[in-house]
């Protein structure tokens, strides 16, 4: 996206901060407050955010729970005020954020359609020639004339992102919609999405599946603890965010140990030209470039690896005796480059470990266990952990 | 000005808004919207056999006195009971759109106005009943409609910003509206509560502050309504300048306005509080 393309929403240094009180909504808190002049004391949502999103972007927002994606999206969507900074924004805004959420339980669903679409600014008679799409598109016609307290969440669900996007705004905000809704109703709400793109309109979207996120973002931007860690392209954030979650999820994931009578000097992540890189490229070849220190003569060395996934499964291992190139011995420093064709497997975060030990095993000269966290970024799509050579007569 | 515009802009959603609330309050009975007319109907009749049956009487027109009171109490109260939820009870279009907040307490001071133009009908049909209507000065009925609008909306913006931050509020309505009830003349008639209040405040007969009864602003506008819709009502007791009643329409001016301002200072927190 050149810079010269006009700028959809401006975030604009934007600190939030929320009151953080015991017992909050009470005259007597805020009377004591007063009378006490007690420092309130506060929690930091969002620290100084400052992004653009261009005409006719997508921008990803990912990060953990409680990272200040939602706040960031209220913000935007005008319901929320930043305490410091602001955000500008130009045309409509229509937010995909719970779906359905204005809807009264007690009205029917004809009703509680209108009231969206008032909500949202559309008048009265637009809302009428566009309600047979809105009904096409939810596939509910044979409940439209229900109370919406009949319905199943589903059906809350497929009904609002109908009405959202029949609203055609010029700027889309989407809050982790993807996750409710059967595989057909997500296909046509990434349709939509699409179709959306296609008309050169923003869109902003939160979601916690990166494959979706990733695919259909332009660029994504990282928030952690209310910090925005980076914005850049899907597949170098995707493995930014990645890297952070595993090292979070398992604490201090990232463990070696072993003799020390050799080490593993230093493994990196490179491309086919030896350059270090910190996104893996689309056709999934993985490089590294493993660098050795043996002070001593060490007889037969292997060295190993393996990738696991997120759930911290081995996904495939192998080593330099299985793969049949024997070392005979290492003596002082030196350099081997791994190549691995990862095309099978399928996209999402994994962790690579590298291991030095001797021919039998029985001596563990150094192991760096999940070393170097990738990012998988296929499209392909199919099911399970690996893509199999399939033949079909 | 600005305000104006907005709302002008979005008078659609209003209008859903107040038929909404309307819709809601008869949704799944089976009388539905008869029920504007049937309420206020039987009530007329409950009050009539109690007080026939109490002997509770303050002159021929003390029945028609009370229930006029009492109708034109209930708009103000209803509101008042209304607006607790304005806000608070749609927590969920709040934290995910943006429309001009005001609009949430104005359709719930609207719905409350509509059902009051039906309860009206139905009071018009009964005081013709009793022989005590008269229309000779109906034109006092421009301006306590417009004093108990401004009044109105006035509540139901502080109360329903109010109960977003503390939510106290709603015990406080409760107790408030019952002692605003006994404060103003709703079952008792305006000179009763004027002699009652001047001796309270050890004001003489003559004294010009006798009139001090109408900065209640129900006072000025149950004396209008009074006025306007019965024979030999007098908008204030003999005595007291009419001058008044422009203490009533300030007080509802003031309120309005602080209305005005709630909603504006309490829109930028309703985000984070709800």
């Amino acid at each position: 996206m050149s810079s010269n393309t006009p700028v959809a929403i401006d975030v604009c240094n934007v600190t939030k901060r929320f009151k953080l009180s015991n017992n909050a909504g009470s005259l007597k808190t805020a009377v004591l407050d007063l009378i006490r002049k007690r420092e309130q004391q506060t929690f930091t949502a969002l620290n100084d955010v400052s992004f653009k999103v261009h005409k006719g972007e997508t921008l990803g927002l990912i990060g953990a729970n409680g990272a200040g994606k939602s706040t960031m999206l209220s913000i935007i969507a005008g319901t929320m005020y930043p305490t410091i900074g602001h955000v500008t924004h130009t045309g409509t805004i229509s937010s995909l954020l719970e779906l359905g959420a204005g809807f009264h339980p007690d009205l029917t669903g004809r009703e509680n359609v209108l009231l969206y679409g008032s909500i949202m600014g559309i008048s009265r008679e637009d809302m009428r020639k566009k309600f047979d799409a809105i009904v096409d598109f939810s596939g509910l016609k044979d409940f439209i004339e229900q109370p919406v307290r009949f319905y199943s969440s589903g059906m809350y669900v497929r009904l609002g992102f109908a009405v959202a996007v029949q609203v055609d705004p010029e700027i889309l905000l989407v809050d982790e919609v993807l996750a409710v809704g059967d595989a057909d109703f997500q296909r046509k709400c990434l349709d939509k999405m699409d179709e959306f793109k296609s008309k050169g309109k923003s869109m902003l979207i939160i979601s916690h599946d990166m494959h979706t996120i990733r695919s259909i973002s332009d660029r994504i931007a990282y928030l952690d603890h209310g910090v925005l860690k980076g914005i850049g392209s899907p597949n170098e954030m995707a493995a930014q965010y990645g890297a952070a979650t595993i090292n979070g999820k398992n604490g201090d994931a990232k463990r070696e140990w072993g003799t020390g009578e050799a080490r593993i000097a230093s493994a990196k992540l490179v491309d086919s030209c030896g350059k270090p890189i910190s996104a893996v490229s689309d056709d999934q070849q993985l490089y590294f470039e493993l660098e050795y220190d043996a002070p001593e003569r060490i007889e037969t060395p292997t060295f190993g690896f393996s990738i696991t996934d997120e759930a911290g499964r081995t996904v495939f291992g192998s080593n330099t005796e299985i793969e049949g190139f024997d070392l005979p011995y290492i003596k002082g420093k030196g350099k081997l480059m791994l190549k691995v064709d990862a095309k099978v497997l399928r996209s999402g975060n994994y962790m690579m470990s590298f291991s030095l030990h001797n021919r039998n095993h029985t001596i563990n000269y150094h192991r760096l266990e999940n070393h170097i966290p990738i990012y998988l970024p296929t499209a392909i799509g199919f099911d399970g952990m690996c893509k199999l050579p399939v033949e079909w007569n | 000005m600005n305000l104006v515009k907005q709302l002008f802009q979005r008078r659609e959603l209003l209008l859903i808004l107040v038929q909404r609330n309307l819709k809601i309050r008869y949704k799944n009975s089976a009388l539905g919207f008869l029920w504007s007319l049937l309420t206020p109907a039987l009530m007329i009749l409950m009050y009539a056999c109690f007080a026939k049956i109490l002997k509770f009487s303050d002159g021929a027109d003390y029945l028609p006195f009370l229930v006029a009171g009492i109708v034109i109490w209930q708009f103000t109260a209803g509101c008042m009971n209304d607006s607790l939820q304005a806000i608070v009870g749609n927590t969920n279009l709040v934290k995910k759109v943006a429309f001009p907040r005001i609009i949430l307490p104005l359709s719930t001071a609207f719905a409350n106005g509509v059902n009051f133009l039906l309860t009206l009908i139905v009071l018009i049909v009964y005081l013709m009943l009793a022989g005590v209507f008269s229309y000779t000065n109906i034109y006092w009925l421009i301006p306590a409609v417009i004093m108990q609008l401004m009044l109105c909306i006035g509540i139901c913006c502080i109360c329903s910003v109010s109960n977003v931050f503390f939510r106290d509020t709603e015990h406080i309505i409760g107790i408030g509206s019952l002692a605003w009830f006994f404060l103003s003349p709703v079952f008792y008639r305006i000179p009763m509560q004027t002699s009652a209040v001047t001796s309270v405040l050890g004001l003489s007969e003559a004294s010009q502050f006798q009139g001090i009864v109408f900065l209640n602003p129900m006072t000025g506008i149950l004396g209008l309504y009074r006025a306007a819709l019965m024979e030999n009502q007098l908008p204030v007791p003999v005595g007291v300048s009419l001058w008044w009643l422009f203490a009533s329409a300030g007080v509802c001016l003031a309120l309005f306005i602080a209305g005005l301002i709630a909603i504006h200072k309490g829109d930028k927190s309703f985000g984070d509080v709800l």
